[in-house]
C-alpha cells in the first residue's frame, strides 16, 4: 500500500528512521501549511465572490438605472438585414416611379384618344340628322316628280306608237318614192332619237324611283351609320373603364410610393442606419422599460468599476431611439424589452463596458 | 482539447449516476444474480463494536436494539468504546452493559480521543470473533440484521457486508424528508449494480460487517491513515470498504439486514454530515488516482468507474453550477428541475409508502426543495471539503464540554 508511515508509530526508534522521520515531518508540516494557506486565502476569494456575486444580483434586480453599452457593426446580422431591406425599398420606390411615370404616359393618350373619338359622335350624329331632314323634304317632292315621270313616259310611249306609224308611211313613200332617200333617213334618224330619248326618259324614272324610296325609308346606308355610332359609342365605354383602372392603379402607386418614403424616414431615425450610414464611430446602450424614466436626452452617463462602485462621468445621452429592442440581461442572461440611446461619449472605451448607469451614480461613490 | 475532455468526464458522470439508477431497477427486477447466497444456519461468531462519541442516551437505545437481536446470544457479544465523550455517553454505556445482562456486554474507554475509525481498532482489540460488525452508535438495529449479515458470508469471497440503513425520522420536516427519499434511492437502486459485481464502494459505516482476518489485517493502515500528518479519523466506512475491494475479496449490501438511523433535522448539522462525506469521497478520489494501475489491474471494471467517477461527479456538479451561475443564474429558477424533482419524488415516495411503511413521508412533494440542497451541495461542500480535507474531528457529534450533559445515565 502507499500510505505512508503511521505519525505515532510504536516502531522503535533507529538513527535512519529519526532522520527520516524528521525529514518527513517538516515536509509534511511545509505541506500543510501551504495548503491551509491557500485553503483560508481561497476560501476568503469564494467568499467574497459568493457575497459579491448575490449583492451584484440584487442590485440589479432593483436598479432602475443602468443601461447595456451595444456596439453596432456595420456587418453584423441585424445592420447588413437593416440595409439590405433599405435597399429593397429604395428600389421598389425607383420601380414603381417608373411605372408611374408610363402609366401616367398611356392616361394622357388615352384620354387624348378618348377626346378624339368623342368629338366624332356629335358629328356623326348631326350628319345623320342633317340627312334624314333632307329627305324628309326632298321625298315628297321627288315622289311627285316621279309621278310626273310616269306621266311623261307614258304620253312618250303614246307618241313612239304613232311614230311607229309614221315610220311605216315613211318606209311606203320611199318605196313609192314620194319621198327622197335622203329625207326619208333624215326623218327615220328623227324618230330613232325619239325612241332613244324615252328609253333615257325611262331609265330615269327608274333612278328616280330609287331616290324616292332611299329618301322615304331608313335604307342601309343609314343602318351603317348607326353602327358606326354604336361602334364608336363603345369604344368611348371601353376607354373610360381602362382609364378608371389605370387612374385608380396609378394612385395606389402613388400611394405605394409615399409609404416607402414614410417607412424609409422612420428607417433613418434607426441605430442602424445611423451606424452603417455614417463615418463616425457612433455610441449605442440599451435602455430597459423599467430603466426608461431615466433615460432622457442629456441625461449624464457614468461608467463604474465591478460594474457599480468608483463611477465618473463618461459623457450624455445624445439621443433616444423610439424601436424596441429584446436584448439579455447582462447579468441575469434572461431577455429583456426596452429601447435604444444614442450616447455622446468623452470615454469611448466606456462604450465595451459591460453596463453604464444613467442620471447618476448607483451607490454615489 | 480540454473542452472535449471535460465533455467526455460530464457524460461519464452523468451515465454513472442516471445509468446506475436504471440499471439499479432493471436488475432488481429481472437479474437473481444480485440477490446474494445465504446461509442462515452458519452462525459464526460476531463481535459488534460500538465506537461512541457524545451520543448520550442515544447509545442506550442502540444496545439496547441489539440485546434483542435474533441471534443465539452466546454467539455474540457488544464491544462498546467511548472516544472520550464530554457527556454522559460512557454512563449510558455503562447502564446499558447492566440492564441487558443477557447478552455480553463490553464497555470501554479510549485513553484519549483519537476519533471513529482508531475507536473501532481499539475495541477490535477485545474481539475474538470471526465476523466483526462495526456499527454506529445512533442506530436502532432490527433483530434480524445481524443474522442477514452473517448469513452472506457464506458466499466465497465476500469479506465486507453492508446492511440498509433507514430514516426513523422521515416526517421531523424537509430535510429528513429529502434524505429519506435519498437513502431509500441509494440503498434500493444506486448499489445494486454494484451488489451484482459484488463490489459496493461503500458499505455505510452505520452496520458493516467485516471478516475479523481482513479487518486485523486492515487495523494498521486504518490506525495510520494521515493527510500530511494530520490523522484523518473520518470516512473508514469508506476507506475499509475500498480495502477490502482492494485485497480481492467482494462486497455487497444485504438490504434485509436492517437498521435506522435519525438523519439531521437541521441545515446546520446536515451541512457537516455531508462535508465529511465529501471530504471522505475526495480524499478517496485522490488515494484511487494515486494508485490507479493497482486498481485498474485488480479491480472489476463497473468499480473502477465507480471509485473514480463518482467523486468526479461531485466536482463536476461544481463546476457545472458555477458554469450555470455565470452563464444564465436563473437557470435553476425555471420550472423544469422543480418538475423532475417533484416528479421524482412522487415516483420514490409512491415506493416506500409500498415497500418500506416506516418510512413513509407525509409531504413527498417536498423534495422539490432538493433542487435547492442540490445547489448547495455543489457549490459550497465540495469546494469547502476540497479545502478542509485537514479537519479530523468527528464532524456532527463535536460539542464542547459545557453543551453536554453529564452523569444522567445513572439517574434515568
Amino acid at each position: 500500500m502507499a500510505t505512508p508511515a503511521p505519525v505515532n508509530s510504536t516502531d522503535p526508534p533507529t538513527v535512519l528512521g529519526n532522520i527520516r522521520w524528521s525529514v518527513q515531518s517538516v515536509a509534511y508540516k511545509a505541506v500543510l501549511a501551504t495548503y491551509r494557506v491557500f485553503a483560508i486565502l481561497v476560501l476568503y476569494a469564494v467568499l467574497i465572490g459568493i457575497f459579491s456575486y448575490a449583492f451584484i444580483m440584487g442590485f440589479y434586480a432593483v436598479s432602475r438605472s443602468w443601461a447595456a453599452p451595444v456596439i453596432l457593426s456595420a456587418f453584423d446580422e441585424k445592420s447588413l438585414d437593416f440595409m439590405q431591406q433599405l435597399v429593397i425599398s429604395r428600389q421598389t420606390i425607383e420601380d414603381l416611379q417608373v411605372d408611374i411615370v408610363r402609366q401616367q404616359t398611356t392616361l394622357a393618350e388615352m384620354a387624348k384618344y378618348r377626346s378624339a373619338i368623342l368629338s366624332l359622335d356629335p358629328q356623326l350624329q348631326q350628319a345623320i340628322t342633317r340627312e334624314r331632314e333632307q329627305a324628309k323634304h326632298t321625298g315628297p317632292e321627288l315622289e311627285k316628280l316621279e309621278k310626273d315621270k310616269q306621266a311623261d313616259n307614258a304620253k312618250s310611249r303614246e307618241m313612239l306608237t304613232q311614230l311607229h306609224d309614221l315610220e311605216f308611211q315613211l318606209n311606203n313613200d320611199l318605196k313609192a318614192g314620194l319621198i327622197t332617200k335622203a329625207d326619208a333617213t333624215s326623218q327615220l334618224a328623227t324618230l330613232n332619237q325619239a325612241e332613244t330619248a324615252y328609253t333615257d326618259s325611262r331609265i330615269a324614272a327608274v333612278e328616280l324611283s330609287n331616290n324616292v324610296l332611299a329618301a322615304t325609308t331608313v335604307g342601309t346606308k343609314s343602318l351603317d351609320a348607326i353602327e358606326k355610332q354604336a361602334e364608336l359609342r363603345s369604344d368611348i365605354a371601353q376607354l373610360d373603364v381602362t382609364l378608371s383602372v389605370a387612374e385608380k392603379q396609378l394612385m395606389e402607386d402613388n400611394r405605394q410610393v409615399q409609404r416607402l418614403h414614410d417607412a424609409i424616414a422612420v428607417a433613418k431615425l434607426s441605430p442602424y442606419y445611423l451606424n452603417g450610414n455614417g463615418d463616425k464611430q457612433l455610441y449605442f446602450a440599451f435602455v430597459p422599460y423599467d430603466n426608461q424614466a431615466v433615460a432622457t436626452v442629456g441625461a449624464p452617463i457614468y461608467d463604474c468599476y465591478l460594474n457599480m462602485v468608483v463611477c465618473r462621468k463618461v459623457g450624455a445621452v445624445k439621443q433616444i431611439f423610439s424601436g424596441e429592442q429584446i436584448i439579455n440581461h447582462p447579468i441575469f442572461k434572461t431577455q429583456v424589452r426596452g429601447l435604444t440611446i444614442l450616447m455622446d461619449l468623452s470615454h469611448p472605451q466606456s462604450a465595451k463596458s459591460q453596463t453604464i448607469f444613467l442620471g447618476g451614480k448607483p451607490l454615489w461613490f | 482539447m480540454l473542452p472535449i475532455l471535460t465533455w467526455l468526464v460530464m457524460m461519464l458522470c452523468l451515465f454513472t449516476t442516471v445509468v446506475k439508477y436504471l440499471m439499479g431497477l432493471l436488475l432488481r427486477l429481472s437479474f437473481p444474480g444480485t440477490k446474494i447466497l445465504k446461509d442462515y444456519s452458519r452462525q459464526s461468531t460476531v463481535s459488534v463494536l460500538l465506537p461512541c462519541y457524545n451520543e448520550g442516551r442515544t447509545v442506550y437505545n442502540s444496545i439496547e436494539s441489539i440485546s434483542k437481536s435474533n441471534y443465539p446470544a452466546d454467539r455474540f457479544e457488544v464491544i462498546a468504546q467511548d472516544d472520550c465523550s464530554v457527556d454522559d455517553s460512557y454512563e449510558w454505556m455503562v447502564k446499558a452493559q447492566q440492564d441487558f445482562a443477557n447478552i455480553p456486554i463490553r464497555v470501554g474507554r479510549n485513553v484519549s480521543n483519537c476519533g471513529k475509525a482508531r475507536t473501532v481498532c481499539n475495541a477490535l482489540e477485545h474481539s475474538t470473533a470471526e465476523i466483526i460488525i462495526s456499527i454506529d452508535s445512533d442506530c436502532i438495529f432490527h433483530p434480524d440484521a445481524i443474522r442477514e449479515l452473517t448469513a452472506c458470508f457464506a458466499e466465497p469471497g465476500i469479506g465486507s457486508v453492508g446492511g440498509r440503513v433507514g430514516v426513523s425520522n422521515p416526517n421531523d420536516n424537509i430535510i429528513t424528508a429529502i434524505q429519506t427519499i435519498v437513502y431509500y434511492a441509494a440503498f434500493e437502486l444506486y448499489k445494486i449494480p454494484e451488489n451484482w459485481t459484488r463490489s459496493v464502494c461503500c458499505i455505510s459505516g452505520c452496520l458493516f460487517a467485516i471478516r475479523r482476518e481482513l479487518l486485523v489485517e486492515l487495523e494498521p493502515i486504518l490506525r495510520a491513515r494521515h493527510w500530511f500528518g494530520v490523522p484523518v479519523n473520518q470516512g473508514e466506512d469508506r476507506f475499509l470498504t475500498h480495502q477490502t475491494l482492494l485485497r480481492g475479496y467482494g462486497t455487497y449490501i444485504n438490504n434485509d439486514a436492517l437498521c435506522w438511523t435519525a438523519v439531521p433535522n437541521k441545515l446546520s448539522v446536515l451541512f457537516k454530515q455531508q462535508l465529511r462525506w465529501r471530504s471522505s469521497i475526495i480524499r478517496d478520489l485522490f488515494f484511487t488516482l494515486k494508485s490507479l494501475p493497482q486498481h485498474v489491474f485488480r479491480l472489476h471494471p463497473n468499480t473502477v468507474f465507480t471509485l473514480v467517477l463518482t467523486p468526479l461527479s461531485a466536482l463536476v456538479a461544481m463546476m457545472v453550477m458555477v458554469t450555470m451561475f455565470i452563464c444564465d443564474p436563473l437557470a435553476w429558477a425555471g420550472p423544469q428541475p422543480l418538475v423532475v424533482y417533484v416528479g421524482l419524488a412522487a415516483i420514490f415516495s409512491w415506493a416506500i409508502k409500498k415497500y418500506s411503511v416506516r418510512e413513509t413521508i407525509q409531504h413527498p412533494l417536498a423534495f422539490g426543495a432538493y433542487l435547492a440542497w442540490s445547489i448547495v451541495s455543489s457549490v459550497f461542500i465540495t469546494p469547502l471539503s476540497l479545502l478542509t480535507l485537514d479537519s479530523g474531528d468527528w464532524g456532527t457529534r463535536t460539542k464542547q464540554p459545557q453543551e453536554a450533559q453529564i452523569g444522567h445515565a445513572s439517574a434515568s
